[in-house]
């Protein structure tokens, strides 16, 4: 069995008198596919604001990589290596495809402001390692002909997909994913299924993920939490999340099974 | 100590006026969430409006006072249709809103300029100068009407919130705008009623602000300190730009009695950063944590 | 109209382009609406006057250092850069429009204390600045600023930049801190005020707190949005056509700012984007909006081809369809 790459430990979060998230605690596999399942207003998203730093921590301990990261900036949480898509895409909107990458290789680039006012040496050979890195990147994920589309004018499907490349180019150790087949019909979902587990071979990274279509969380998720009124319901495989007769009662008694 | 009763009493009347002034503010940011900026273009025409109707037109001080803030209801109708509607119907983002305030305002103070000229116009002698003495303290009759007036129209504009119907329309699209619509609120008329709530205020403000002081263009950059006072108070809050008003009020006529006159205008400014920087939500606003 | 006449507009458009300029990264390129820019103009352009006024020699006259103008370029921009620094760290974490106020409250107070400061003349101004703005001193710094923006813009910092102004949250969740990039941008913004103010002040040979006001502040913000959001190019058609123009057409002069406040309106609700909306008046960016259209077309020819094959397939499928 190999490490972690992310445990919570009892996690909570208040919006005044609410518990969003109440004590919850769970582990994300190095090199697995998590999911984080649970009905609407569970508590999914939060959990992912609190690990990437958006909202504060109320209470509780977030640690990647044995280092602790609760209430760290969002984007000194991003340096280490952990970023995340938005269940509303967000994506640099009046920019192209290929500028909405190379903003976001920009980690890959040490120069300063006065070289790049100057034009000095580094500034010209870390800006053609950034250049070539983000077509690299649109190369392998079937963007590359649609470069120099604004971001906004791409179908809805393809941003999703840009900006799960948006964030493969910070290089992440673990990529948190917000319902990535939302909007999608069975054959997009589908090809999106194998987009992640290719991510994660190529990229060497962990992924968690949250997700409504159950086919795709029952059919690449090795590791599933389940959440219910912000608190945790149950966890394990696929298989022993399904028979739980917790979950059955919380999908089957608040919304119907319609889910699956 | 009378010295400072009287420095009380002079400020309490200059924080109503900026507290009619202060409520527009925060009425259209409690709805709209933008600083409307063309709000001291509205004060300053009410000014206008009242002028001429007493010089002009040779008309009773109560006549004017009506025409002067039925027209800046009308105005800042108009301006809201004109300017605003075209980008809330775009749900166009809040800085435009500003601009759009920005540009409209500085429409509103060059077409006086233009038109009605740069100078600075004094309004007729109403009331009696010889202040009434009580006591120690001698308090001017405009000021006195000022203050009675100002908070015989704020008492009756949180009844109108607290007890109308549409009052209570507007409280909640303060809450929710799009919720609001979603339940068959007619937010476009509650936005239109706001709008005209504010202008009539306005101009009840600009009248007294044009008689107590004097009538010229850039009064409206002058109502920039009842801006201030609806910060201080809390953008948003209707109690908050009252208390807030008041308060600077007070705290601009200590200044200018104890301290020197010249630090008065420099004071609400100092006032505003302080504000910003240790509770920019104000006195009366909550904190509220932005959702992703 | 003599050469002196339109010598003398093109450097108070060449001035107002180098403030514009310092607004068009904060406005255009970082999304930060400045009320108080103004503010940044009157540091500089005191602070310049400061070092380069002789010594006074008369009880009446506000004496300086007497030194050269390059120092008091260098040491106004630098003035005007380090309040910022301070303005920035209190007030750049402020949400929503409380940013735009906070600018307005400092650009009001910076006035208001020249006002009050007796050694700088207060309120009645500091006359006896030496005319040392040149039409070359002009263009030179006009030159520089342009090509300096021009290059931090299309850096990885410049794009940090347009991130923060795109999707604030994005930007965060993309490594990109946020508030060092907003500061950097406010910084480089008051710098170009600050120098802009020093010219300006050794344009007029004469400087008063109240040349520096919020109408002032408004109308650089005003020449940023016309000229369009992100355009560096637009800004300085915007100072070149919004300075010359009303200039030129002395006449209307009280209409001026009457046609701007319209123009205003007009731009927010009509197009929002400018007169550039984000483009590039140069080869690189001429190229960039070509290849955009190339792809938009390329795109739109692709969707109706699927459509196509979709529309057949569905008529093959349909037993009987309307073939």
């Amino acid at each position: 069995m190999s490490a972690n790459v992310l445990e919570v430990k009892g996690l909570t979060k208040r919006f005044g008198g609410l518990a969003a998230v109440n004590d919850v605690s769970f582990d994300v596999r190095e090199g697995g596919i998590s999911g984080l399942i649970g009905p609407n207003g569970a508590g999914k998203t939060t959990i992912f604001n609190l690990i990437t730093g958006v909202y504060k921590v109320t209470a509780g301990e977030v640690s990647f990589q044995g280092r602790r990261i609760e209430n760290v900036e969002p984007y000194k949480i991003a340096d280490l290596g952990v970023t995340r898509t938005f269940q509303n895409i967000r994506l640099f909107k009046n920019l192209s495809v290929f500028d909405n990458v190379l903003t976001a290789c920009h980690l890959s680039a040490k120069y300063s402001i006065p070289e790049a006012i100057l034009r000095l040496p580094r500034f010209r050979r870390e800006e053609k390692v950034l250049a070539e890195k983000a077509t690299f990147l649109l190369e392998i994920m079937g963007l590359q002909d649609r470069r120099d589309i604004q971001a906004n004018n791409l179908p809805y499907g393809l941003q999703r997909r840009l900006e799960i490349v948006r964030a493969l180019a910070l290089d992440p150790k673990l990529l948190l994913l917000d319902e990535p087949a939302a909007g999608m019909n069975p054959d997009e979902t589908e090809q999106l299924m194998r987009l992640i587990s290719e991510i994660r071979e190529r990229f060497k990274l962990s992924v968690l993920l949250i997700e409504h279509h159950m086919d795709l969380v029952m059919g690449i998720c090795e590791h599933i939490v389940v959440l219910n009124f912000g608190q945790k319901l149950s966890e394990g495989s696929a298989d022993a999340v399904s028979s739980d007769p917790k979950v059955m009662e919380a999908y089957l008694g608040s919304s119907g099974g319609n889910k699956c | 100590m009378s010295q400072f009763l009287q420095q009380l009493v002079n400020g309490l009347s200059i924080g109503s006026v900026y507290a009619l002034m202060a409520v527009g503010y925060s009425l259209v940011y409690s709805i709209m969430n933008f600083s409307n900026f063309a709000h001291g273009g509205v004060i300053m025409l009410g000014a206008y409006f009242g002028f001429f109707s007493l010089t002009s037109l040779k008309l009773p001080f109560a006549a004017a006072f009506l025409i002067a803030s039925v027209g800046t209801a009308l105005l800042a109708v108009l301006i809201e249709r004109v300017a605003y509607k075209p980008l809330r119907d775009r749900r166009a983002p809040f800085l435009y809103f500003i601009i759009s305030a920005m540009g409209a305002s500085i429409l509103l103070e060059n077409i006086v300029i233009a038109t009605i000229g740069p100078t600075f116009r004094t309004y007729p002698e109403i009331f009696a100068r010889e202040p009434i003495s009580l006591g120690t303290l001698s308090i001017g009759r405009l000021d006195l009407i000022m203050f009675f007036v100002s908070a015989f129209c704020l008492a009756g504009l949180i009844l109108f919130i607290e007890k109308t119907r549409i009052g209570k329309a507007i409280q909640a699209a303060a809450y929710n705008m799009k919720a609001c619509a979603l339940m068959g609120v007619n937010t476009d008329r509650v936005v239109l009623i706001v709008f005209a709530l504010g202008g009539f205020l306005a101009g009840v403000a600009g009248v007294f602000f044009g008689m107590k002081y004097t009538v010229y263009p850039q009064i409206g950059n002058i109502t920039t300190k009842s801006f201030i006072a609806a910060v201080f108070g809390g953008l948003g809050s209707l109690p908050g730009a009252v208390i807030g008003s008041v308060l600077l009020g007070i705290i601009e006529t200590l200044v200018a009695g104890y301290l020197s006159s010249q630090f008065r205008d420099l004071i609400a400014f100092v006032i505003l950063i302080g504000v910003l920087i240790f509770r920019p939500t104000g006195i009366m606003g909550k904190s509220t944590e932005d959702k992703a | 109209m003599d050469w002196t006449y339109i010598q003398g507009i093109l450097m108070l458009a060449g001035i107002n382009l180098i403030a514009v300029l310092g607004l068009c990264l904060l406005t255009g390129f970082t999304g930060l609406f400045s009320f108080g820019h103004a503010g940044f103009m009157a540091i500089g352009a005191y602070i310049g006057a400061l070092m380069t006024v002789p010594p006074a020699t008369t009880a009446g006259n506000i004496g300086g250092f007497g030194l050269p103008f390059v120092v008091g370029i260098v040491a106004g921009g630098a003035a005007a850069g380090l309040v910022s620094w301070l303005l920035g760290r209190i007030t750049l974490n402020l949400k929503g429009d409380y940013f735009c106020i906070a600018t307005l409250g400092f650009g009001e107070a910076i006035r208001l204390i020249l006002n009050n400061v007796k050694t700088f003349g207060g309120a009645r101004g500091w006359p006896g600045v030496p005319q040392y703005s040149t039409v070359w001193a002009v263009l030179v710094v006009d030159i520089v600023a342009v090509l300096f923006l021009a290059n931090l813009v299309r850096s990885r910092h410049g794009r940090n930049m347009i991130a923060v102004r795109e999707e604030e949250l994005a930007a965060q969740i993309a490594g990109i801190d946020v508030f060092k990039y907003k500061m950097i941008a406010l910084i480089v913004s008051a710098v170009y005020a600050g120098v802009a103010g020093v010219l300006f002040g050794h344009y007029m040979t004469f400087i008063q707190p109240k040349m520096f006001s919020m109408t002032k502040s408004t109308e650089l913000t005003i020449i940023v949005i016309f000229g369009g959001l992100g355009s560096i190019s637009g800004s300085v058609l915007g100072a070149l056509v919004l300075t010359a123009l009303p200039e030129l057409l002395r006449a209307f002069d009280i209409w001026r700012l009457v046609f701007y406040g319209a123009a205003v309106i007009l731009i927010m609700i009509s197009r929002p984007k400018g007169l550039m909306g984000g483009m590039e008046l140069s080869p690189a960016g001429l190229r960039k909006v070509a290849a955009a259209r190339r792809a938009r077309l390329a795109f739109k020819t692709e969707a109706l081809r699927e459509d196509a094959a979709e529309g057949l397939r569905a008529e093959e499928a349909a037993p009987g369809g309307k073939a």
